[in-house]
C-alpha cells in the first residue's frame, strides 16, 4: 500500500479551500442568462414573429462579461457572495431586453431613436468596472484611507452639473456633464463617494452621536452640535433640490444618510427629526418651487383633466398607470403590450412598461430580486466584525433600496414622480456603471468577512 | 406565432422567472437554517452508506479496543457536547466536514472566537483527521492547540471556540 505517499498527498490538498459559493453562483448565472436568452426570443417571436441573429448581440456581452466578473471572482475573492451576482444580471438582462422590445417598437413607428445597443455597450463597461472593483480594491478596508478624499470627490461631483460651460440641462433638471457628445450624470457616481464618507465619518463619531443628551418628554435628545452634521447633509440636499431641480436625488442623500446613522448609533430620535425637517422643507418647497409643487399636483390628482393636458403635468404618470392596469396580473406578455405610449418607457418609466408586461406577477418578482440583493448587502454587514464595513454594506445596500423604493414609489404613486432611474434596469449609463460598481464594490466586501478582521483594522 | 403558443409562453417566463427566484431563496434557506445537517441526516438514511465498495470490512474486533482501531470505520456522527448547538449530532459519511462561521460550513459555529473557515476534518485511510485551517483562536483535539493535521479517535473532544464535539460510534 502506499499509504504514506497518499496521506502527505491527501494532507496537501487538504489546504485548498473549495469554493462552494462560486459554484452555486455558476449555476444560478446560467440560470439567469437562460432566462435573458427566453426574453429576448418572447420578444422576437411576438413583434417581428421570427428569430433573428440580431438577439445574439443584446445577449452575448452581458454574459459574456458576468462570465469573466465570475471567474475573476474564482480567483481573487472565492468566498464572495453567491447570489448577489446573478440577482444583478438577471434585472441587467432584463432591462436591455426590455430596451430592446422598446426599440423594436421605436423602429416600427419610423422613429430613430434606439437605446439597445447603448444599454449593452453600458453593460459591458459597467460590469468592467465592477471586475475592476474586485481586482484593484485590495480590502474593504482600503477605502476607509480616503474618507475625506471621497467626501470632497462626492461634493465636487455633485456639484460639477451647475457649473457653466459643462452642465447641462435636460428635462428641467440640471443633472448632466455634457463633455463632446457624451453626457454623464456625475450624480450617480457621488452616491458611491458620499456612502463611504458617510461610512468613514460616522465610524470615528458614533461614539459622540450616540452619546446620552438632555431627557426631554421621555426622549434623549441630542445635544447641539451632534446635530451640525445632520445639518449639513440638510444643507447639501437643499442645495441639490434648488440648484439642480432634482427632488429624487435630494431624498435619496438625505435617506441615506438617516439611514446610516440610525444603523451607527441605534437611535431613532435621528430619524425622527431627520424626516421632520426634510417633510417641512419639501412641503415648504412645494409651496415655494413651481417644479416642486408641479410634481405634488400631479402627485395628488393624477386624473384632473387640465393637469393631464398641461405640459409637465401628470400625462406622463397616468399613462404609466393606465399601462399596468393594461397589464393586470398576468401581463401582457413580453412584446404583447404598448409600453412605448409612455414618455421615457426606456428609462424612468421602465418598470411601467415591465408591469405592463409581465403583470403585477412580474413585478413582484422584479421588487422581490431588489429585495434579495437588499437583503445580502445587509447580510454581509451583518457577518462583518468592523465597523466601517458594515456601515458602508448597509449603505451601498441602502443606495439600491432607496432608489428603487423612489423610483417605483414614484410610478405607481405612491410618493411623488422624481428623477432617478430604477437601478439596473432603466436605460442610462451612468446609473448603470454608479450601480455595479456597488455590485462589485458589496463582493469585494462579502469576501473578507472574517473574524481576522477584528485584529487587522477594526474600530481605532 | 398562434395566440395559445404566445400565451404558454408569457406564463411560462413568468414561472420561470419566479422558479429563479425561489432557487435564490432555498440558497438563503439553508443559509439561515443550516440545510446540510438536514440533507446529511437524509443522506445518511439512504442504504447504502454502511459498506463503500473503498471501504475495507468493519474489522471484527472493533468494540475492543476503539482508541487504536481506524476511526473512518468506527464513527458514525459527531455530537456536539458544549456550546450553543450543543446536543445537535451530524451524520457523517466519507466526505469531509468544513467546519466554521461560513454559512456554506458542514458544521456552522455561530461564534465570535470560530473562523468563517476554521477546520475541517476529512477522511484519509480511515482515519479522521483534523485539520486547523489557519484559524484565528486555533482548534484543540483532547485539550492541546494542533498545528499539523491530527487523527481523531473516537469520544476525544475537539474544541472550536466554545463549541466542543466528538466523534462517536
Amino acid at each position: 500500500m502506499t499509504t504514506t505517499n497518499t496521506v502527505a498527498i491527501d494532507i496537501q490538498k487538504l489546504a485548498r479551500v473549495v469554493p462552494r459559493n462560486r459554484n452555486i453562483e455558476i449555476m444560478l448565472l446560467i440560470f439567469a442568462f437562460g432566462i435573458n436568452a427566453f426574453e429576448l426570443c418572447q420578444i422576437q417571436l411576438s413583434t417581428i414573429q421570427i428569430l433573428t441573429w440580431d438577439l445574439m448581440t443584446y445577449w452575448t456581452p452581458i454574459t459574456v462579461a458576468a462570465l469573466l466578473l465570475h471567474f475573476i471572482l474564482r480567483f481573487k475573492a472565492s468566498d464572495a457572495d453567491a447570489l448577489i451576482l446573478p440577482a444583478a444580471v438577471l434585472l441587467n438582462g432584463l432591462g436591455i431586453a426590455e430596451i430592446y422590445r422598446l426599440d423594436l417598437a421605436t423602429l416600427a413607428a419610423g422613429g430613430s431613436e434606439v437605446f439597445g445597443l447603448k444599454q449593452v455597450i453600458w453593460t459591458v463597461v459597467a460590469i468592467a468596472a465592477a471586475s475592476a472593483v474586485v481586482l484593484f480594491v485590495p480590502s474593504h478596508l482600503f477605502l476607509r484611507r480616503y474618507v475625506y478624499i471621497s467626501m470632497f470627490i462626492g461634493l465636487v461631483l455633485l456639484v460639477s452639473p451647475m457649473l457653466p460651460f459643462i452642465g447641462k440641462t435636460i428635462n428641467g433638471a440640471h443633472l448632466w456633464l455634457a463633455i463632446g457628445g457624451l453626457t454623464f450624470q456625475p450624480g450617480e457616481l457621488a452616491k458611491i463617494a458620499l456612502t463611504v464618507f458617510f461610512a468613514g465619518y460616522l465610524v470615528t463619531r458614533r461614539d459622540s452621536l450616540a452619546a446620552v443628551g438632555r431627557r426631554f418628554l421621555g426622549v434623549q435628545l441630542p445635544r447641539a452640535r451632534e446635530l451640525g452634521p445632520i445639518l449639513a447633509i440638510w444643507a447639501v440636499s437643499l442645495l441639490v433640490l434648488v440648484g439642480e431641480k432634482d427632488l429624487g436625488t435630494s431624498l435619496l442623500y438625505f435617506g441615506l444618510f438617516l439611514v446610516m446613522i440610525y444603523v451607527a448609533t441605534g437611535r431613532a430620535i435621528y430619524v425622527v427629526v431627520g424626516l421632520g425637517m426634510f417633510i417641512t422643507s419639501a412641503l415648504v418647497a412645494s409651496r415655494v418651487m413651481d417644479y416642486v409643487s408641479g410634481r405634488f399636483d400631479a402627485w395628488l390628482n393624477p386624473f384632473d383633466a387640465a393637469r393631464y393636458d398641461a405640459i409637465g403635468g401628470s400625462y406622463q404618470l397616468v399613462q404609466g398607470l393606465f399601462g399596468m392596469a393594461h397589464g393586470s396580473v398576468l401581463g401582457t406578455g413580453l412584446g404583447g403590450g404598448v409600453p412605448q405610449l409612455v414618455p421615457l418607457a426606456e428609462s424612468d418609466f421602465i418598470i411601467s412598461s415591465l408591469g405592463e408586461e409581465l403583470g403585477l406577477a412580474g413585478i413582484f418578482a422584479i421588487l422581490a430580486i431588489y429585495l434579495l440583493i437588499v437583503s445580502r448587502g445587509v447580510r454581509i454587514a451583518f457577518n462583518h466584525s468592523d465597523d466601517f464595513s458594515k456601515l458602508l454594506a448597509v449603505g451601498l445596500s441602502f443606495v439600491i433600496a432607496l432608489q428603487t423604493f423612489i423610483v417605483i414609489g414614484g410610478v405607481t404613486r405612491v410618493v411623488p414622480l422624481t428623477g432617478l432611474t430604477t437601478p439596473l434596469l432603466a436605460a442610462g449609463g451612468s446609473s448603470l456603471l454608479a450601480n455595479w460598481i456597488i455590485i462589485g464594490l458589496l463582493l469585494r466586501i462579502s469576501n473578507t468577512s472574517d473574524s481576522r478582521d477584528r485584529i487587522s483594522g477594526g474600530v481605532q | 406565432m398562434s395566440e395559445l403558443a404566445l400565451f404558454i409562453v408569457r406564463i411560462a417566463f413568468l414561472v420561470v422567472l419566479w422558479i429563479f427566484l425561489f432557487s435564490i431563496i432555498s440558497v438563503i434557506r439553508a443559509d439561515l437554517f443550516g440545510q446540510k445537517i438536514v440533507s446529511r441526516v437524509a443522506e445518511a438514511n439512504a442504504p447504502q452508506r454502511v459498506s463503500s465498495p473503498v471501504m475495507p470490512a468493519a474489522p471484527s474486533n472493533a468494540t475492543e479496543n476503539l482508541m487504536t482501531e481506524p476511526t473512518g470505520v468506527n464513527a458514525t456522527k459527531l455530537v456536539i457536547t458544549e456550546g450553543d448547538r450543543k446536543g445537535h449530532t451530524l451524520r457523517l459519511d466519507r466526505r469531509e466536514i468544513t467546519i466554521g462561521r461560513a454559512d456554506n460550513s458542514d458544521l456552522v459555529i455561530t461564534d465570535e472566537y470560530a473562523s468563517t473557515h476554521h477546520a475541517k476534518l476529512v477522511l484519509i485511510n480511515n482515519d479522521w483527521l483534523l485539520q486547523d485551517l489557519n484559524s484565528t483562536n486555533g482548534t484543540y483535539l483532547d485539550g492541546s492547540r494542533i498545528g499539523t493535521p491530527a487523527v481523531v479517535r473516537l469520544n476525544t473532544p475537539m474544541r472550536i471556540g466554545k463549541t466542543v464535539f466528538e466523534l462517536r460510534a
